[in-house]
C-alpha cells in the first residue's frame, strides 16, 4: 500500500561533482513549521520542516527559543529522534491511503478499496441504525489520544452533536493519577520543564526521564552541574540511573514506605515546615476520635455545615472553623498536637486530635527508617539522610507514569505528597510534584461554543462562560474560580452535555472486566467485601449518577476509533475486548495514518492526515508553556484526508442518509433533543468555516481573546514564529488547577495561588489533603497513606512484570515504523535479568513464553544486568500484530481497578472530565516465564 | 567544485566534544545523520543498512559487532591492516512484512517480523544491556562517528588517492569520484567507521556534514542533540569550549588513542551514581564504572579528568561558581558549535542546486 519516498538522498545526476551531491541535500525550495500533535510530553517540539519540488525531504528542530529566565539555559533544539524523522511515518508501509471495508471475517485482513462516498455512506447507515434501534449511546467512541489536533477535530465534534458516548483518555490509558487528585482534588499539577534547573535536590520517582523525556532531560544534568543533587527510585537501575548521584533500589510497588520512613523522621526530628503544615495541609484540622471523622460543624450544630472542619486555637484554647476562603488562619493558633475534647450537638463529649499528631503516631507506629527499609529495601540511614535533604533542600518530585498505574499507587503518591507537604516543598521554585497536564490553549473550547464565525461571537461566547461561572460561584460564594470550573465540569458530565463518561462502566458491563475485577485471587487481599458489592453500593448511593453509562441496558452497537488503537492499549488486553465487545458490535470504525492492530480488526478504515498534512496545533502544557503551530507542508497522500474534512463530508452525509429515512430528530437517555438537519452547518458555523485555515485563524484569534495569548496572537503571527509563549492560565478548568502565574521572563510553578496567595485547594478540606475520612477509607485503612502490597493481579507468579515507555515510539505511534525499528531490535522484546533468565536456562535473543493465569505470550528476551531480579520488563507499546499469535504483555493482565476508587459523595471525590474515576493498573502483574517448546508455538496459533 | 585536495601542512582542525554525562542514548544524533545523508530508496542507493553515527551502550560489542577486536590504526608507527567488518557484524537494514500482515488474509497467524532468518544484530543491539551485578549494574552511552583523525589511517591505506585530510578544516573526506571501492581504507580504520557501499562499489563515511559547515551550520548530529552535549569548533580557538575541554581542563579525551591515529572526536567521561556497599548504602570512594573499564576506552587520563570533574562539581555544590561546569552546562545553546551557528532554515540555503 506504501507509495515510495521521492524525497531520495544523495541522488546523482550525471556528471555532478561527488561533492555537489552532498551539498544539494540540504537545500530546499520551502520551509515551513512542523510539530508533532500527539499524545507526547512535553511535545509540541517545533520543527522546520523541509520540502522540495512538493514532497517532504527532511524535518529539523527549530532551536530558535530565547532564553527564559536569566541563568536558566534554553530550551534549544527540542525534539527527539522520533521527531526527526516523523517524516518517515509519510510513506512508510505502515500509512492508510485508501479508505477499506473488510471483505473477509473481522480481523482476517481481506479488504476492498472503497470510495470515500461508499465509506462514509456506510458509517452514516451504521450510526443511523444504532441511534434509531438502541438510542445515540449505542455508539461508543473510544478516545484517541493521538487525535487531539483542535483543527482536526471535525469527527468527533459531529460524533458529539449526535449525543454519543465517549471514554475519558485518562481513564483509557490510565494515565490518571489517584494520589495527586486525593491530595489536590486535581490530578494534574505541573510545572514548566526548565524549572528543574532551581532545584537543589531532584527524586525522580518511578519514572526514567532518559526515555520519557528526551527533549528536555537535560536540564537533569545540567542541574547537576550547578549543584543538585539527583536520585533515582526504582527496581531496576534504569537509564536514568546515570545521571543520578544515588540509584536506590526499591522492592517493586514498595515506595510508600521510603517516602512515609522520610516523613517519619521529618516530624520525629521536627524538621517540618511548621507555616506550611499548618496553612497548606489539613494537618491542623481535627479528627473525632471515635469515629476517625474530620470534626465537622455539622456534629456540632443542627443545620451544621458538612463541609466546615475545625482546628484547635491554642491562643483562646477553643474550637477555630477553617476559613473557606482562605488558608490564612489569621490569630488562630491552630494545634497540631494533643488530645482536646469537643462538645457534640447532643451535648456528648468526644476526643478529637489534630490529624498531624494521628499522623505522627500512625509514621512512628508503622514507618520508623528501620521498619519501611524492611518493606522497600531502601537503606534505613539513607532514608534518614534523604528526609533531612527533602527539609533542608528545593526538592522536586518527578512522578513518572509509574506512578498511575499500580494498583495502590494512590497511596506511594499519597506518601510523597507528605513528605513534600511537611517540607514546604511546592508552590514555590525548584519544588513541587510533576506529573503531566494540559491546557491554556482555549481557542478551540471558545470557537466550538460559537454559532457563527468571528470575534464578536467568541466575546459572547466568552460572556456567557462568565455568566454561568458568575451562577455557579452564586450557589456557594466561598467557591473559588477553580473550585467553581470544578463544579462546571462535573455539572456538564453528569447531565450528558459533554459525552464523556468514565469507561469503568463500559467495560464492567460491556467488555468483560466484572468477571475479573471480582476475582479475589487477583484482587487487593485487605477487600473487606467483595468488588461487586462494592460497585453496587457505589452505584446504589448515587456516586456516579449521570456517568455510569453506557448501562447494561445498552449493548454498544457502534465502535469508533480515532487515533487511538484501543486494542493495543486496553489494560486487560485486546483478547478480552474481541472476545467480550466484539460480537456485539454491528460496525467497528477506525480514522487512523496508519495500520494498527485495531484498524485491522475493524470494519471499516478511514486514512487520514498525518502530522506536516494540515494545519494544526500541539496539544499544549504546562511544561513548556507555549502554543505549537504546525503548518500544512504537503497534502496527504493517496486518498488520505483531514480529520476535519472528514467531519464535513460525515456531516453532510449524516443529514442526507436521516433525511432518507425520515429522521429529523431525537431525544437521548437525558432528555437532551439532537437535531440532524443542521450538523453542516453547525460545524461550520453557518457555512462560514470549511477549510482547516479558516478553523485555524478562529482559534487563535479566540483564544487571544483570553489572557492566556498576547492580544495581537493570529494565525499569521503563528505561521511567521512557529510558537508563542503563553502569558496566562487562560479561562477553563484545567488551566486554573495549575493555580500559578505564568511570567515572561521566569519558569512557571504550579500552585503557587495556594502557597502564596492562600487561596483554597478544591478538596474537601480545602487544604492539601493527607487524611481522607470517606468510610470507605477508612474501611480500607488508607485514610493516611500507608504501604499494602501489590495484589497478586494474574495468580501466585514468581516474576512482576512491568512496562514503562521505550525510547523508540510514543505508544505505537512509530513503533511499526520501519526507521524506528532499525534502532533497536526491529521486534519486541522482554528485558530479563541474566538471574532469573540463568535460572531457567535462557538465553539472549532466544523466544520464551511468558505467562499466568490470565493468558500467556511468546517473546525474545534481552537479558540486562540492570534488571532487578524478579522483574520482568516488557513495554506495553508495542502494535500487538507484532507478537506471534498477536499476543502481548496487555494480555496477561487481568486490568484490574482499585475498589476504592468507586468512592465517591464526598467533597471531591466525585468524576468530572479527566479526573476521580477508577483506571485499570498493569505494573508489577505476577507473571513466569519459560522457555519456548514446540507445542507453544502450536497453541498460539491454534488460539488465534 | 571540489574540496581542495589534501596538502602536507595542515593548518587547521574541526573536531568535537561529547559530554557523555548528557548523552540519554536517544539516538537523535544517529537518526538526523540517518534522514539526511544514508536514508535509502528502495535499496537503489546502497545506503540502508549504514550508520555513519551511531550509538551504542558501553560496556557492549557495538556496531559494528566487536569492532574493538577489528584491528588497524597504527602500531610502532606503522599502518595496520585489520579485518574487514561484513555486512553481517554491521546488521541491521531489516524488511518487514508489511503487506502479509496487514493486507494478507492471514488472520492473526502471520505478525510483523523482519523478514528472512531472525535479527542476531543491528546498529543499536545490545541497547541497555551493560555490565556488572544489580544493583551495581552499570553503563553509558557513547555516540560514535568518523573521529577525521589527524594520521588518519584510512588515507594512508587508500590505494587510489581517493581519500584526503582536508587542509583547511582537517576534515577526512572521499572523492567518490575516484573512490574504486578496494576497501582498504575500512580495513586500516581502527574505528570501522567505514562503510561499503554495493550498489555503487564505493566506500563511504561521515562526512562531516561539510556542507553544512560550508554554510555555517552545525553538523546534524551535533545541532540536532537534544541532550545539548556536542561542542563543535575548531581545535585551536583557544576562546573556544572543545579548546577548554581537551586542552586547558583536560576532561575531554580521545576513544581509544592506542590506536595511533589521532582522533578529533573527544568525550567527556561518564561520572555515573555512586556504587552501593552489601548494606544498601552509598559508597561513594569507589565509582559505578570500575576505572579499568574507562581506561580500555579512553586511556590513563581518564582518571584525572574524572578527578577533575569531580572536584569543581564539588564547588558547585558549595555554592561556588566553577568555569568548567559552566561550560559544560551550556546556558545558551549556541554556545556549543563555534561560528557554525547558522540556521539551515536560512533563505540562503533555499533551493540552488547545481546542474
Amino acid at each position: 500500500m506504501a507509495s515510495s519516498n521521492p524525497s531520495t538522498p544523495a541522488k546523482r545526476n550525471k556528471g555532478q561533482h561527488w561533492a555537489d551531491t552532498y551539498r544539494d541535500q540540504i537545500r530546499w525550495d520551502d520551509v515551513k513549521w512542523g510539530t508533532h500533535c500527539v499524545d507526547c510530553y512535553p511535545g509540541g517540539c517545533p520543527m522546520r520542516v523541509f520540502t522540495r519540488d512538493g514532497e517532504i525531504v527532511r524535518e529539523e528542530q527549530a532551536a530558535t527559543f530565547q532564553p527564559i529566565e536569566e541563568g536558566v539555559p534554553d530550551f534549544n533544539p527540542m525534539g527527539c529522534q522520533k521527531g526527526v524523522a516523523w517524516s518517515a511515518t509519510r510513506h512508510g508501509e505502515e500509512r492508510l491511503l485508501k479508505p477499506l471495508r473488510r471483505s473477509g471475517e473481522r480481523g482476517e485482513g481481506k479488504w476492498d478499496e472503497i470510495s470515500w462516498n461508499e465509506a462514509l455512506t456506510e458509517v452514516a447507515d451504521s450510526v443511523l441504525d444504532a441511534i434509531e434501534e438502541s438510542g445515540p449511546e449505542s455508539v461508543v467512541r473510544i478516545s484517541g489520544a493521538e487525535a487531539v489536533n483542535p483543527v482536526g477535530q471535525g469527527f468527533s465534534r459531529v460524533m458529539g452533536m449526535l449525543g454519543s458516548v465517549t471514554t475519558d483518555v485518562n481513564a483509557e490509558i490510565n494515565d490518571f493519577s489517584p494520589g495527586l487528585y486525593l491530595t489536590f482534588g486535581k490530578f494534574n499539577v505541573c510545572s514548566s520543564l526548565d524549572d528543574e534547573f532551581h532545584a537543589e535536590l531532584v527524586i525522580f520517582f518511578m519514572k526514567n526521564i532518559a526515555y520519557t523525556h528526551i527533549a528536555t532531560s537535560h536540564y537533569t544534568a545540567e542541574a547537576r552541574y550547578q549543584g543538585t543533587e539527583v536520585v533515582l527510585f526504582a527496581p531496576d537501575c534504569s537509564p536514568s540511573h546515570m545521571t543520578a548521584d544515588y540509584y536506590y533500589p526499591v522492592r517493586m510497588g514498595s515506595d510508600a514506605a521510603w517516602a512515609l520512613g522520610a516523613s517519619q523522621v521529618i516530624i520525629k526530628e521536627k524538621l517540618y515546615n511548621e507555616q506550611f503544615v499548618k496553612e497548606q495541609t489539613d494537618l491542623p484540622l481535627l479528627i473525632r476520635l471515635d469515629t476517625g471523622r474530620f470534626l465537622r460543624e455539622s456534629d456540632l450544630e443542627e443545620d451544621g455545615d458538612e463541609e466546615q472542619f475545625y482546628a484547635w486555637d491554642t491562643a483562646k484554647r477553643r474550637l477555630a472553623p477553617a476559613s473557606k476562603t482562605t488558608l490564612r488562619w489569621g490569630r488562630v493558633k491552630p494545634a497540631l498536637r494533643g488530645r482536646r475534647k469537643a462538645r457534640l450537638k447532643d451535648g456528648s463529649l468526644v476526643e478529637v486530635a489534630p490529624a498531624f499528631d494521628l499522623l505522627r503516631e500512625h509514621l512512628n507506629r508503622n514507618y520508623t527508617p528501620e521498619k519501611a527499609s524492611k518493606i522497600c529495601g531502601v537503606n534505613a540511614g539513607e532514608i534518614r539522610k534523604l528526609a533531612r535533604k527533602v527539609a533542608k533542600k528545593r526538592t522536586l518530585v518527578w512522578a513518572g507514569g509509574t506512578s498511575l498505574k499500580y494498583y495502590h499507587a494512590d497511596l506511594m503518591v499519597r506518601a510523597v505528597n507528605v513528605m513534600l507537604g511537611l517540607t514546604g516543598n511546592w508552590g514555590k521554585k525548584g519544588t513541587g510534584i510533576t506529573c503531566w497536564s494540559v491546557g491554556f490553549f482555549d481557542g478551540p473550547d471558545i470557537t466550538a461554543q460559537k454559532t457563527r464565525p468571528g470575534r464578536r461571537a467568541a466575546e459572547a461566547a466568552i460572556r456567557q462562560r462568565e455568566d454561568y461561572v458568575a451562577a455557579f460561584k452564586a450557589m456557594d460564594d466561598t467557591w473559588t474560580d477553580e473550585m467553581a470550573g470544578i463544579e462546571m465540569a462535573h455539572y456538564a458530565a453528569s447531565n450528558g452535555l459533554i459525552g464523556m463518561v468514565p469507561p469503568a462502566f463500559f467495560w464492567y458491563y460491556h467488555c468483560g472486566y466484572k468477571e475479573r475485577w471480582n476475582n479475589p485471587e487477583w484482587g487487593d487481599p485487605s477487600m473487606k467485601r467483595s468488588f461487586d458489592e462494592y460497585f453496587e453500593e457505589a452505584l446504589d448511593k448515587g456516586w456516579w449518577e449521570g456517568v455510569s453509562r453506557p448501562g447494561p441496558e445498552t449493548p454498544p452497537r457502534v465502535l469508533i476509533q480515532a487515533g487511538g488503537n484501543t486494542l493495543r492499549r486496553v489494560r486487560g488486553g485486546g483478547t478480552q475486548l474481541l472476545k467480550n465487545l466484539w460480537p456485539k458490535l454491528d460496525k467497528i470504525i477506525t480514522l487512523d495514518w496508519r495500520m494498527s492492530t485495531t484498524g485491522r480488526w475493524s470494519d471499516i478504515v478511514l486514512p487520514v492526515a498525518n502530522e506536516y498534512e494540515t494545519p494544526g496545533f500541539h496539544l499544549s502544557t504546562p511544561h513548556m508553556v507555549t502554543l505549537f503551530h504546525s503548518e500544512q507542508s504537503v497534502k496527504p497522500p493517496g486518498m488520505a484526508k483531514t480529520e476535519w474534512e472528514i467531519g464535513l463530508l460525515l456531516a453532510k452525509k449524516l443529514e442526507q442518509r436521516a433525511r432518507k429515512r425520515g429522521l429529523r430528530e431525537y431525544v437521548d437517555a437525558y432528555g437532551n433533543t439532537h437535531t440532524l438537519d443542521d450538523l453542516h452547518d453547525r460545524l461550520t458555523l453557518g457555512g462560514n468555516i470549511i477549510t482547516e485555515e479558516q478553523v485555524a485563524t478562529e482559534m487563535v484569534r479566540d483564544g487571544a481573546l483570553t489572557d492566556s495569548l498576547p492580544d495581537d496572537t493570529s494565525l499569521a503571527k503563528m505561521k511567521k514564529q512557529g510558537y508563542q509563549r503563553f502569558t496566562g492560565l487562560g479561562l477553563s478548568v484545567l488551566d486554573l488547577n495549575q493555580a500559578g502565574d505564568i511570567e515572561p521572563d521566569e519558569t512557571f510553578n504550579h500552585s503557587t495561588w495556594h502557597t502564596q496567595k492562600r487561596l483554597p485547594y478544591p478538596t474537601l478540606t480545602r487544604r492539601a489533603q493527607f487524611y481522607i475520612d470517606h468510610p470507605w477509607f477508612l474501611e480500607a485503612g488508607e485514610e493516611f497513606p500507608t504501604h499494602k502490597e501489590n495484589p497478586k493481579m494474574g495468580g501466585d507468579y514468581p516474576l512482576g512484570l512491568t512496562s514503562g515507555h521505550n525510547r523508540w515510539s510514543i505508544h505505537s505511534i512509530q513503533i511499526a515504523n520501519r526507521m524506528m525499528l532499525q534502532t533497536h531490535r526491529g521486534r519486541p522484546h522482554l528485558v530479563m535479568s541474566t538471574v532469573d533468565a540463568a535460572k531457567r536456562g535462557i538465553e539472549d535473543n532466544e523466544e520464551v513464553r511468558v505467562y499466568n493465569d490470565v493468558s500467556d505470550f511468546l517473546v525474545p528476551v534481552k537479558l540486562s544486568s540492570s534488571v532487578q531480579p524478579g522483574q520482568v520488563i516488557c513495554y506495553n507499546g508495542w502494535d500487538p500484530y507484532q507478537f506471534r499469535g498477536w499476543r502481548g504483555p496487555m494480555d496477561v493482565e487481568p486490568g484490574m481497578v482499585k475498589w476504592l476508587h468507586l468512592a465517591g459523595g464526598e467533597g471531591h471525590l466525585r468524576y468530572w472530565p479527566f479526573q476521580w474515576q477508577p483506571t485499570p493498573v498493569d505494573r508489577a502483574v505476577r507473571v513466569d516465564v519459560e522457555k519456548v517448546r514446540e507445542k507453544d508455538l502450536a497453541k498460539v496459533a491454534a488460539s488465534t | 567544485m571540489a574540496p581542495k585536495k589534501r596538502s602536507v601542512k595542515q593548518s587547521r582542525q574541526i573536531a568535537m566534544v561529547f559530554d557523555l554525562n548528557k548523552c540519554s542514548g536517544c539516538q537523535t544524533c544517529s537518526v538526523a545523520c540517518k534522514m539526511l545523508w544514508t536514508r535509502d530508496n528502495e535499496g537503489k542507493d546502497g545506503t540502508d543498512y549504514m550508520w555513519w553515527c551511531s550509538v551504542n551502550t558501553q560496556p557492549g560489542r557495538g556496531y559494528p559487532k566487536d569492532w574493538e577486536k577489528m584491528g588497524g590504526g597504527y602500531r610502532d608507527g606503522m599502518l595496520q591492516l585489520g579485518e574487514l567488518p561484513d555486512r553481517e557484524s554491521f546488521g541491521g537494514g531489516w524488511d518487514f512484512n508489511y503487506d502479509e500482515v496487514f493486507y494478507g488474509g492471514k488472520g492473526t497467524t502471520a505478525h510483523l517480523e523482519p523478514e528472512g532468518k531472525p535479527p542476531e544484530w543491528g546498529p543499536n543491539w545490545d541497547e541497555d544491556q551493560g555490565a556488572g551485578e544489580w544493583p551495581n549494574s552499570y553503563f553509558f552511552y557513547m555516540p560514535r562517528l568518523c573521529n577525521h583523525c589527524t594520521h588518519p589511517a584510512c588515507v594512508e591505506a587508500c590505494p587510489t588517492g581517493a581519500m584526503y585530510k582536508r587542509d583547511e578544516d582537517g576534515l577526512v573526506l572521499r572523492d567518490e569520484d575516484n573512490c574504486k571501492g578496494y576497501q582498504f581504507c575500512a580495513k586500516a580504520c581502527p574505528y570501522k567507521k567505514i562503510f561499503y557501499n554495493h550498489v555503487r562499489g564505493i566506500s563511504q563515511h561521515c562526512i562531516m556534514c561539510f556542507p553544512r559547515l560550508e554554510q555555517g551550520v552545525a553538523p546534524a548530529c551535533a545541532r540536532q542533540c537534544p541532550g545539548r552535549l556536542v561542542f563543535v569548533g575548531y581545535l585551536d580557538d583557544a576562546k573556544g569550549p572543545i579548546h577548554k575541554l581537551v586542552n586547558e581542563w583536560k576532561v575531554a579525551l580521545p576513544l581509544h588513542a592506542e590506536y595511533g591515529t589521532g582522533p578529533n572526536i573527544f568525550y567527556v567521561p561518564p561520572l555515573s551514581s555512586a556504587p552501593l556497599k552489601e548494606d544498601g548504602t552509598p559508597d561513594d570512594e569507589n565509582p559505578r564504572i570500575p576505572n579499568e573499564y574507562l581506561e580500555g576506552l579512553l586511556g590513563p587520563n581518564v582518571q584525572d579528568a574524572l578527578a577533575t570533574m569531580r572536584k569543581e562539581m564539588a564547588k558547585t555544590r558549595a555554592g561556588k561558581k566553577s568555569e568548567l561546569m559552566d561550560i559544560l552546562t551550556v546556558y545558551h545553546w549556541e554556545e556549543l558549535f563555534g561560528e557554525f551557528t547558522g540556521d539551515p532554515a536560512a533563505s540562503k540555503l533555499r533551493e540552488k542546486r547545481s546542474k
